[in-house]
């Protein structure tokens, strides 16, 4: 520890604490503009120069550590004149347009030089200039190099924390330029976190340019409804019309980072496409019509059969969902509720929530990434969690930490990663198990690419360890047997005296506070188990085409887009009697509907939603819902007939059933949110699972052996998935996210590339015994051999048209278009 | 005495008298407004805003909501756009430029708060109308340049006719014949 | 695109360092050498052999002046500018040089034969005014000497 004196101010801090980060407890404001907190130490812009006592010169405060009896002025004159010219020679170069500036009010240089800069400047030569135009670098970022003031801020995040080092700084000396390579079109994440931590007005969102100034703006604190990271924003809004969104460097984990889709991703709400008013079929047609006889011709038909089920999407709030499971059980006396969450069946997923510990309350992604070896499973994580991405490479910085990924896709993460291991989709199970073998007997089978006794002898010098579980293994028919290898495992890392934290990544924003508030056919508000079972999502299909399922009420979800075998959901659903559609959206599902309502996204509406960590986080309505648009909670309430007027109301119900939330005040959930407490609900996964064995057997996958002659037809497995900028059907719908990306792609691997004679950026024909497409070829160095991917997010080749239910993981070929 | 004489003499009334017939004969004070005059006011006046262009006829507005910022009364609305075709000086113009003139008060702090000195008070201050839409300045009308040119110095009563349209009455000045008000 | 022969002389280059990024200066010099200057493909292709990201490449290729950009004349000549040779008037050689050749600094003769650019610290401080003319240093400049040497050059 060290005691130094700031300004006359004592204060003890630890030792290697930086005289910025001591003044700033001390309560001495210091201007920077290189320092960033969470960004290497660059020390170019001079701004937070201080004065220490027997020192003739200043020093840096964001470089210099404390010593112990270091005596260190922040405001003195010496101080204040130095920091006054350095202002001054940022403004020589500075072309001061702040009237024309989208930063303009919020400017950290408008700031400092208000506060302490020069009042006038004998700075008479012509200003630096690079050009006259802004230039677009992507159809989200734009660039001004005029303004830029050397901070390369931009340039270390999009190294260090985003990890693509799409910038750079070219040139020298006063003329240095922050910019993409050659200046040309960025091919980056679109995450505009440059933007975000630019000082000044050099780096600029293209969707928010010229559309209001700071001070316009109603700004609201929310939660991002993309993937379960759950970043927080704040979202700015004009005259009921969202502008913005932007982070904050304070509040929520992804503290001042966002990726593409989070940032710029709210453009959907306002969509022309958006339902505005309640749908009827008549005829055979969906047409317009009153809330009033929407909601009466739901109340007289639905329910009305023998067998009536609830699907509902990850995306809603906890209180809708609470309400939507109280509907469909309490009103419609049923336990035929589900989620989507890629469609698994009900034993991979509670045997899921049995091995995650969904029960046992949250833990702290940062308590998590404390851990010396972080291994990552089933999610290509840098698509799917973009922001659970950046903090793990930045803990995977650390020497003393190993970082283990195992996909079979490359991604962007595995720059960082220590050990990379591939494998085939679908064989998960064997990867843990390879490792559990090798820990416990030396030896280790299975078809493993990478070095699985170095990622075993990891696991066995560690002392905490931390497994991420990818929502992949869901998907897969013998989940269970993954499951259970990685009790295993747990068990024997248990054994052996290891921490050991197992952290889901769910691709849902919502899709942890959905179990926990009973939308799964076994379970209870609370992870209380039902007394009689009620039929997953497959099953409800399965019972629907047989002709048994009389009506369904589907929240949110897009079953025929998004359910593997587009053709038998299309079947199964048009066997339903009545249909109710309650969506943003006309999907594909809600034209089937009898009835379609319209709801709310996630800016017109308050709630909360549980994200991954299990951390309760306050969304806020920012504006009213469009059109003839009504809250889903109200919709819910009306139907059901409940009496629920907020969503806090509906929280303090949530309390009293789920007792992990009992703790939380739903009106001082703040930009932290608050961690879940375990439910205190007995371990039920162990029954479930001997329950669900002999079920899981008859459908587990079909045998890869290579003799097969459906498998040389179709030599390639498809795995699918999230694109960066996309998230499920949602995203399709906001105008700006499908400028950076409109068309659904085939990836592969470089090896097969090479094999077929393919070349990156060319057209193929992607075939299954289902379904056929042309589509661009990505070619990915690095990935695993025999496996293609395709994002999940186009309506225009909707990829579950290559599934055939019961097939498990879809096969394709891929061929050169003639 | 002097009283009584003054009395039976009417002196009172020929003072009083007098005074009239002094005024009636001398040049008359009254406006004629708005049948056959009306007053020019000076440069420094206050009326209703206009919007600027520079020597090119381009739009000086940048739209940077200064205005609106410092407005007390809150009246009025910008809303910027990008263009790209050199309608403004900068590639940033107003799509919305709006004032509220119900509820302005004229102080005239937008026209201090400008960078581009883009808006300023003009002279025109007739601004009473039939209906609440013209109580609302849009860029179009702001846009338009006044009836009074900038450069024309003002402090004077000028010849005006009075005309009735459709959306209002309107004085029309005649800048060619001015006279002093005292 | 680099020919086999560039890219068998980075290749080789690559096994004196001990990664392969630090490899990055001298690639790039050897891409020089051999077509005269860098271009966007070559540094993108220097990138995908060093396993760089281009920017960053981009970046080493931007900051030292000794990389040329932009293709040269047969005679690059480079005259230091910073503060030794500026006090001692390499401003006025610039202006002569550029009269003299009819061109401005960072352009190129219509010939192709000399390429004018001002540069940073050559460390001939003691000599100055100095300048470069490709590898050899021509120091205590003044016109007559610099008519001189332009005259050698033909």
């Amino acid at each position: 520890m060290a005691t130094v004196k700031i300004n006359g101010k004592e204060i003890t801090v630890e030792d290697g604490t930086l005289i910025l980060d001591a003044a700033r407890q001390a309560g001495f404001e210091i201007p920077t503009f290189c320092y960033q907190a969470r960004l290497s130490r660059l020390g170019s812009c001079r701004m937070c120069i201080i004065e220490i006592g027997g020192q003739k010169k200043l020093q840096p405060s964001c470089v210099t550590p404390v010593m112990h009896g270091m005596e260190v002025f922040t405001e003195n004159e010496t101080v204040k004149s130095a920091r006054a010219s350095m202002l001054e020679f940022l403004l020589a170069n500075h072309p001061l347009d702040c009237p024309t500036c989208d930063k303009g009010g919020e400017c950290e240089l408008q700031d400092f030089v208000f506060k302490s800069g020069p009042r006038r400047s004998p700075f008479s030569e012509s200003k630096r200039r690079f050009h006259d135009k802004d230039k677009i670098l992507s159809p989200v970022i734009i660039k001004n190099h005029n303004r830029c003031i050397h901070c390369e801020r931009c340039v270390r995040i999009c190294d260090e924390v985003v990890g693509r080092t799409a910038l750079g700084s070219i040139g020298r000396g006063a003329k240095i330029m922050e910019t993409s390579f050659m200046d040309s079109t960025l091919d980056c994440d679109h995450c505009g976190n440059c933007i975000e931590v630019c000082p000044v007005g050099s780096w600029m969102s293209l969707p928010y340019r010229y559309k209001a100034r700071t001070w316009d703006l109603k700004e609201i604190d929310t939660v991002c409804p993309y993937c379960a990271t759950g970043c927080q924003f704040t979202i700015g809004a004009r005259n009921n019309e969202i502008v913005r969104v932007k982070s904050k460097i304070t509040t929520g984990i992804n503290k001042e980072t966002l990726c593409a889709r989070g940032r710029f991703g709210y453009n959907f709400i306002q969509s022309e496409k958006r339902l505005k008013k309640p749908l009827l079929k008549k005829n055979g047609k969906l047409v317009e019509s009153s809330w009033d006889e929407a909601i009466s011709f739901i109340k007289q038909r639905f329910g009305a059969g023998k067998k009536t089920a609830g699907i509902a999407s990850a995306r809603h709030t906890n209180e809708e969902l609470f309400v939507f499971q109280k509907l469909i059980r309490d009103v419609f006396k049923t336990n035929n509720i589900d989620l989507d969450s890629r469609f698994a069946n009900k034993w991979v997923t509670s045997s899921a929530i049995e091995v995650l510990n969904l029960a046992a309350g949250g833990i702290s992604i940062f308590d998590a990434l404390k851990a010396e070896v972080i291994f990552v499973i089933g999610s290509a994580i840098s698509n799917e969690n973009p922001i659970t991405d950046y903090l793990i490479r930045q803990t995977a910085v650390d020497r003393r930490k190993t970082l283990i990924l195992a996909h079979p896709r490359r991604f962007k993460l595995n720059s960082s990663a220590n050990i990379s291991l591939r494998y085939k989709p679908g064989t998960e199970g064997e990867v843990i198990k390879g490792i559990t073998d090798f820990i416990e007997k030396g030896v280790f089978h299975g078809n493993v690419v990478g070095d699985i006794s170095q990622v075993g002898e990891k696991f066995k010098n560690a002392k905490n360890i931390t497994m991420f579980l990818g929502a992949d293994i869901l998907r897969l028919d013998n989940g269970t047997n993954v499951v259970a290898e990685i009790v295993a495992l747990k068990g024997l890392l248990k054994k052996a005296g290891k921490n050991i934290i197992i952290q889901p990544l769910f691709d849902r924003c919502n899709q942890r506070g959905a179990r926990a508030m009973g939308i799964h056919p076994l379970f209870l508000p609370g992870l209380k188990k039902v007394k009689e079972n009620g039929m997953d999502c497959g099953e409800i299909l399965d019972a629907a085409k047989k002709g048994e399922i009389d009506s369904l009420y589907i929240l949110g979800e897009d079953i025929v887009s998004m359910y593997p075998d587009a053709k038998f959901a299309k079947d199964a659903l048009s066997n339903i009697k009545f249909k109710v559609v309650q969506d943003t959206f006309l999907t594909e599902t809600a034209k089937t509907a009898d009835v379609v309502i319209p709801g709310a996204s996630y800016a017109e509406k308050d709630g909360t939603f549980t994200n991954q960590e299990g951390r309760v986080q306050r969304l806020r309505k920012v504006i009213s819902p469009v059109g003839n648009s009504k809250d889903d909670l109200d919709i819910l309430c009306s139907i059901g007939g409940f009496a629920y007027k907020s969503a806090k109301e509906v929280f303090d119900d949530i309390k009293k059933e789920v007792l992990g939330y009992k703790d939380i005040n739903f009106d001082a959930l703040d930009g932290n949110g608050a961690l879940v407490k375990g439910h205190g609900a007995e371990n039920q996964g162990s029954r479930v699972k001997g329950q669900g064995a002999s079920e899981i057997a008859s459908a587990s996958p079909r045998n890869d052996t290579s003799s097969n002659p459906y498998l040389d037809e179709y030599p390639f497995l498809l795995i699918t998935g999230n694109h960066l900028f996309h998230s499920g059907r949602l995203s399709q719908n906001d105008d700006v996210l499908i400028k950076l990306l409109a068309e659904p792609f085939v990836e592969i691997s470089e090896e097969d590339a090479k094999e077929l004679g393919l070349t990156d950026k060319e057209n193929v024909k992607v075939k299954s015994s289902e379904y056929e497409a042309v589509l661009k070829l990505r070619v990915v160095k690095g990935s695993q051999k025999g496996v293609a991917f395709m994002p999940e997010n186009f309506d225009s080749v909707s990829v579950n048209q290559f599934y055939k239910k019961g097939q498990g993981i879809a096969r394709v070929k891929i061929e050169k278009q003639v | 005495m002097t009283d009584f004489l003054k009395k039976i003499l009417f002196i009172d009334l020929i003072k009083g008298l007098s005074l009239t017939l002094k005024y009636n004969l001398s040049k008359s004070f009254t406006i004629r407004y708005p049948d056959e005059e009306k007053w020019l006011p000076y440069q420094r006046f206050r009326g209703l805003h206009t919007l600027n262009k520079d020597a090119q006829g381009r739009e000086l507005c940048v739209a940077c909501e200064l205005c609106a910022k410092a407005c007390p009364t809150k009246c009025i609305t910008v809303v910027p756009m990008e263009d790209n075709n050199g309608i403004g000086i900068a590639d940033r113009i107003a799509k919305i430029y709006e004032i509220n003139l119900v509820r302005c008060m004229f102080c005239g702090f937008c026209e201090d708060a400008c960078p581009t000195t883009a808006i300023r008070m003009g002279r025109e201050y007739e601004l009473a109308c039939f209906s609440l839409d013209c109580a609302k300045a849009d860029k179009q009308r702001l846009l338009a340049p006044q009836e009074i040119p900038v450069e024309f110095e003002g402090g004077y009563v000028i010849k005006a006719r009075l005309e009735r349209t459709k959306e209002g009455i309107r004085v029309r000045p005649d800048l060619t014949k001015k006279k002093r008000w005292w | 695109m680099l020919t086999d022969n560039t890219i068998e002389n980075i290749k080789k280059a690559l096994t004196k360092y001990p990664n392969k990024q630090s490899a990055a200066m001298d690639a790039l010099r050897i891409v020089q050498e051999e077509a005269g200057y860098l271009t966007e493909d070559a540094l993108l292709q220097v990138a995908d052999m060093l396993d760089m990201p281009p920017p960053e490449l981009n970046e080493v290729a931007t900051f030292y002046t000794m990389y040329n950009k932009k293709p040269v004349g047969k005679h690059h000549i480079q005259v230091c500018t910073n503060v030794s040779c500026s006090l001692l008037g390499s401003e006025h050689i610039v202006e002569f040089l550029s009269r003299r050749l009819g061109i401005k600094k960072g352009e190129t003769t219509l010939d192709k034969k000399f390429t004018l650019s001002e540069v940073e610290c050559l460390g001939s401080c003691g000599t100055a005014p100095m300048m470069q003319i490709n590898d050899d240093y021509y120091e205590n400049l003044t016109d007559g000497k610099i008519e001189e040497i332009l005259k050698g050059l033909k």
